[in-house]
């Protein structure tokens, strides 16, 4: 009798923590910063979710290029400085991911895009004089970086806009891993990176949006990995019947015209998804592609303005289309 | 000699070829891909125990590549040619094991590694690993039609076989075949 | 080897298969989403549950076509241009534990598969 109900003690405290575990829901939070919404899902304890928004307010004091307070605001006014260690990090590799994609990506593209009027929105098209003088200034190049010392060309001007979410990603990828979160989904306004698997076990559900509508074109299922995309259709305007986007071909300072509609990268690292999603649709398909085939350290897919779906080989498994009777190709390598 | 034996060769090819021709103007009964009479096995057979392997093997390679190539499906010569080399391999290594009486068996085993091999390039080029849920189907109708076509088989060696000498005068049908018929007949 | 081992061989063989088959093919989940791959690559995919009316669509590629309809439930091809058309007589798949729909000559596969809805179930969406 005795032994019978010690037992049946320890299997009603076994049961009660079992259900404890189980009712542990997720910490969710949606935060406003570097220009969008994010909306963070973490399993684990309330403190990590608030630890993790103020790592982002504080990156985001440090990135931003158009709060005059900034960091980098200080560096372009000057041509130059010391920055934070935070950024001093950032830019050098900014600055590899520029030359790993032989400039498609460039950031010191921004005083043409300002000129675009993207970054106050108000949109205009510059005449070809202007954006001649603007792009001779446009060259990654010409920024070097000494410890936290930073010296910019003449004239040149930096905007970590096109990896500051993917960094950002990172960081907090580190500091939720680091605090024993195993299960985590952060969508930085649209950049999202999925930490572990869901608690079940099973991947994460990420969306690619339809370029061409409000829909979603397919859905990647993940884990461990960031998947960003980049896309015409996210901020553009018309002028005269031609429509103008935000992304910007440096090498000739006008809105890329590549033939893809948007750039979908799924990569371990969310700065390299961040980058190689601006960078390939600057590059177009084909160089897209012969980039993935030297470098193989991310998957992509491409919308191309026909509607039709390419990925890369490694997605195939992971990849689901949404639209009825839709065009996919598969990149081989 | 040499020419008798080519001509033979050419009409054995010939009818596995009608036969393979005809089948497919049948509607096939069974609706699942992969699964039919294979109707063109029953020539190999005879051809593998009555003749010698080679013939068979040269048989067998001609009827696939025309057969593909009448029937207007070249996609089909990669899932024939797998299978037909499989079943091929399968039933030289037992030929001498079966007698006169169990050639229904040797051709069984031949149509269930027809269907393997014909599975293991499907899996290969549709690249869908998954397709191996159909084996335990294929490995059915393999069989089943393997022992229609190896029991036709049969009959038909067993009144093929005095004629042959009319045809093949100076015939050295291999000394395993007639080993194995002289055992049949004591057994 | 005698003629009795034989007939045990083929007899055990095929009792395995046909539990084997049995198995595979009756207690397919219910699942209700239909996904057509080709080359392996899924290419499409319809919640099957949520078809309000039928319809029928083509697919197409340089190795030929298959025009597909789908139903509530179920999923057929209707025809095709292969050779051998045994994706048409396949007829239909549905919920209820069928074998998938394969198309040798074009290399697609239409399997009914138990799944969250396509569209469904997302738990971010990027852009």
């Amino acid at each position: 009798m005795k032994v019978g109900s010690r037992l049946s003690a320890v299997v009603l405290a076994a049961l009660l923590l079992l259900s404890s575990c189980r009712t542990a829901g997720p910490q969710t939070a949606a935060i406003f910063a570097m220009d969008t919404v994010m909306d963070f899902t973490v399993y684990g304890g309330a403190q990590t979710l608030a630890d993790a928004e103020a790592r982002v307010r504080e990156l985001e004091t440090l990135f931003s290029v158009t709060s005059e307070e900034s960091e980098l605001s200080a560096l372009n006014r000057s041509g130059g400085g010391t920055v934070s260690a935070e950024t001093a990090a950032l830019i050098p590799a900014a600055l590899a991911l520029c030359e790993r994609t032989g400039g498609a990506l460039d950031i010191t593209v921004y005083p043409v895009v300002r000129a675009w009027g993207f970054t106050a929105g108000e949109h205009r098209v510059p005449s070809g004089e202007e954006l001649a003088a603007l792009s001779a200034a446009v060259d990654y190049r010409g920024v070097s970086v000494k410890g936290n010392a930073v010296t910019l060309a003449q004239g040149a001007e930096i905007d970590l806009g096109g990896v500051a979410k993917g960094y950002t990603a990172d960081r907090l990828t580190e500091q939720l891993r680091a605090a024993g979160v195993e299960s985590a989904l952060l969508n930085l306004g649209g950049n999202v990176q999925a930490i572990g698997k869901k608690p079940n076990g099973d991947d994460w559900r990420v969306a690619i949006r339809d370029p061409q509508s409000e829909s979603n074109v397919a859905v990647l299922a993940v884990s461990n990995r960031a998947v960003v995309t980049s896309g015409g259709y996210e901020r553009f305007f018309e002028r005269d019947g031609v429509t103008y986007h935000h992304i910007i071909d440096p090498a000739t300072g006008c809105p890329a015209k590549s033939g893809l509609l948007s750039v979908t990268v799924v990569a371990e690292s969310g700065l390299l998804a961040d980058a190689l999603s601006t960078a390939l649709y600057v590059m177009g398909l084909d160089r897209a592609a012969e980039h993935w085939r030297a470098y193989r350290d991310f998957e992509a897919v491409f919308v191309d303005e026909n509607g039709t779906i390419f990925l890369t080989e490694g997605l195939q498994s992971r990849f689901t289309p949404v639209s009825r009777g839709a065009a996919v190709e598969v990149i081989r390598l | 000699m040499k020419t008798r034996r080519i001509v033979l060769d050419a009409l054995f090819t010939a009818v596995a070829l009608t036969l393979f021709l005809v089948e497919l103007q049948i509607p096939n009964p069974v609706p699942v891909a992969g699964i039919k009479l294979g109707l063109a096995n029953l020539v190999t057979v005879v051809a593998m125990v009555l003749l010698s392997p080679l013939d068979a093997l040269a048989i067998l390679a001609v009827r696939i590549l025309l057969g593909s190539l009448f029937s207007g499906n070249m996609m089909a010569l990669l899932y024939s040619a797998a299978g037909g080399a499989l079943c091929y391999v399968v039933m030289l290594l037992l030929r001498g094991v079966v007698t006169a009486r169990q050639i229904w068996a040797l051709s069984a085993v031949g149509g269930i590694a027809h269907n393997v091999g014909q599975m293991a390039a499907a899996i290969a080029v549709t690249r869908t690993p998954a397709l191996i849920v159909y084996l335990p189907v294929l490995l059915i109708g393999g069989t089943v039609a393997g022992l229609f076509t190896g029991l036709a088989a049969q009959f038909l060696i067993a009144r093929l076989r005095p004629l042959l000498p009319r045809f093949l005068p100076t015939q050295t049908t291999n000394r395993g075949e007639k080993k194995n018929h002289e055992e049949s007949e004591t057994s | 080897m005698k003629t009795r081992s034989w007939i045990l061989i083929f007899a055990v063989l095929l009792a395995v298969c046909s539990v084997l088959t049995a198995i595979l093919f009756a207690r397919r989940p219910s699942g209700t989403v239909a996904n057509i791959y080709r080359d392996g690559v899924c290419v499409y995919s319809v919640d099957l549950s949520a078809v309000e009316e039928p319809f029928e669509f083509t697919l197409t590629d340089e190795r030929g076509s298959n025009t597909v309809r789908v139903e509530r439930g179920r999923i057929r091809v209707t025809d095709a241009d292969c050779p051998d058309r045994v994706c048409v007589s396949a007829g239909w798949v549905g919920e209820n534990g069928s074998a998938p729909v394969v198309c040798l000559p074009h290399r697609l596969v239409i399997r009914v598969e138990k799944s969250a809805k396509a569209d469904g179930g997302i738990d971010a969406v990027a852009r």
